[in-house]
């Protein structure tokens, strides 16, 4: 490509034209692949300059304004999605098992100060892992019965949403959701009470909604459950 | 594994939790956390235009709650009105709906990818104001140039070379660049700002932009 036809190329791209020029740098874009494929490589060349531009959260409505054009639902995904999401869930389990195995180590290795003799054995240590109902694993929870402290991590990023909180419930056997907290960042570590220590038992659901900031105003989950999981000894 | 929501009576309120007491994480813990958040936000990115390629609506909402926010200040610096940007902002995760398949991560970042796209829209959105002028028929007879991300050629090894020759131009030669390139500025906005004639701004440019193409060839 000429010296000439290259510069055009790159003030195309940079958006530096108007005017007549930049209806001939339209038109040539229009019709010819390598003018079109000069301008990308400029283009490309310069992205790392938006590096330097500082996010501007938009405002919220917005996302439901693009879902509304996405047009509806379908139906049923082609069975080409499921065996991709199969195959990330295989991943996903691998890596949240090492981290359960890793984290339930801590909890069994971990010395306890003033444990009792070894009159009865004590409680097992528990995990949960906590995932979206497509399985991809967001959440490991541990939960060590004997000092009653519960560790929460965030194996994946948490959705970033400066307008809502993350809320953890325990929903045990009878089925009514107890507020944990809400996470103040990747990682929970909390020392629970009696009688909700006593309510951690294998099988109790644990699950993270999204609430408003400072949790939810009614004390029950408001917003979506994201992940949720159920505690298993470890 | 949604939970059921079984009764409605209100559960004790959230419970408070001593911060003094937190339980020290060890070493090993952070290192297999750090394995594990990983490699990540770019390969998270990545899984999520896959899913995103497979028509999977979640896989897009969280790529618009990992994304906007940087898609958004791009096309707001560009624009210069939120309204405008917000109408961008829109078409962008429409495109990335509809073209997420056309993503390679052999040749691109996905967020490089992504702000390429939001660039590349804003500037029709600017160039499309600027034809307003010329005749209607140049306007709608166009390519889709934002498409130009898809061919988008960007090794990371590429990008340390770019911003080392861009340091390598003089100073306003990479200042008109860059206001160019991220404020969307024109040659004609550009000499009224820096008050210099038209035909000098084109060349002070040009030079520049040759000199960077001599220097990225090197």
């Amino acid at each position: 490509m000429s010296e000439e036809r290259d510069l055009l190329a790159a003030e195309y791209a940079l958006g530096l034209l108007d005017g007549a020029e930049l209806a001939e740098a339209r038109a040539l874009a229009a019709a010819d692949p390598t003018f079109r494929a000069e301008a990308a490589r400029w283009t490309g060349q310069l992205a790392p300059m938006l590096d330097d531009v500082a996010p501007v959260t938009p405002s919220a409505h917005l996302w439901t304004a693009i879902e509304r054009r996405l047009g509806p639902v379908a139906a049923n995904d082609n069975a080409d999605v499921w065996r991709r999401r199969l195959n990330l869930w295989r991943g996903a389990t691998a890596a949240a098992t090492a981290l359960a195995a890793s984290l339930a180590l801590v909890v069994v290795t971990r010395p306890t100060p003033f444990a009792p003799p070894v009159a009865r054995a004590a409680p097992a240590p528990m995990v949960a892992m906590l995932g979206d109902e497509r399985r991809d694993m967001m959440l490991v929870a541990s939960w060590d019965p004997a000092s009653r402290r519960l560790m929460v991590v965030a194996a994946s990023d948490l959705p970033p949403d400066p307008t809502h909180a993350h809320e953890l419930w325990m929903i045990p056997a009878d089925g009514k959701p107890r507020s944990l907290g809400t996470m103040p960042g990747p990682k929970m570590r909390a020392e629970l009470p009696m009688p909700m220590a006593g309510q951690f038992r294998e099988g109790v659901t644990l699950a993270l909604s999204v609430e408003p900031m400072g949790g939810s105003p009614t004390g029950l989950p408001t917003g979506p459950v994201i992940a949720s999981g159920k505690l298993e000894r470890a | 594994m949604t939970v059921p929501y079984i009764g409605h009576r209100a559960a004790p309120a959230g419970l408070f939790f001593p911060s003094g007491r937190a339980w020290a994480i060890t070493p090993a813990m952070e290192s297999h956390i750090a394995t594990l958040q990983p490699a990540g936000q770019a390969h998270e990115l990545v899984r999520l235009l896959d899913r995103v390629a497979g028509g999977d609506r979640a896989a897009l909402s969280a790529l618009y709650e990992r994304t906007s926010a940087k898609l958004f200040g791009i096309c707001a610096r560009l624009l210069g009105s939120d309204a405008d940007a917000e109408d961008v902002l829109q078409d962008v995760y429409v495109t990335v709906w509809r073209k997420a398949d056309r993503f390679d991560s052999a040749k691109a970042s996905p967020i490089t990818w992504l702000a390429v796209i939001a660039r590349n829209k804003a500037i029709d959105r600017l160039r499309l104001k600027r034809v307003a002028t010329a005749p209607i028929d140049a306007a709608t007879n166009i390519a889709d140039d934002s498409a130009s991300a898809f061919d988008l050629v960007d090794r990371a090894q590429e990008q340390g070379r770019v911003t080392a020759c861009l340091d390598e131009l003089d100073d306003r030669q990479r200042a008109m660049i860059r206001a160019a390139f991220l404020d969307g500025a024109s040659y004609p906005e550009l000499a009224e700002r820096e008050a210099v004639p038209l035909g000098t701004m084109k060349s002070w440019i040009r030079r520049g932009l040759l000199s960077l193409r001599k220097c990225l060839e090197r």
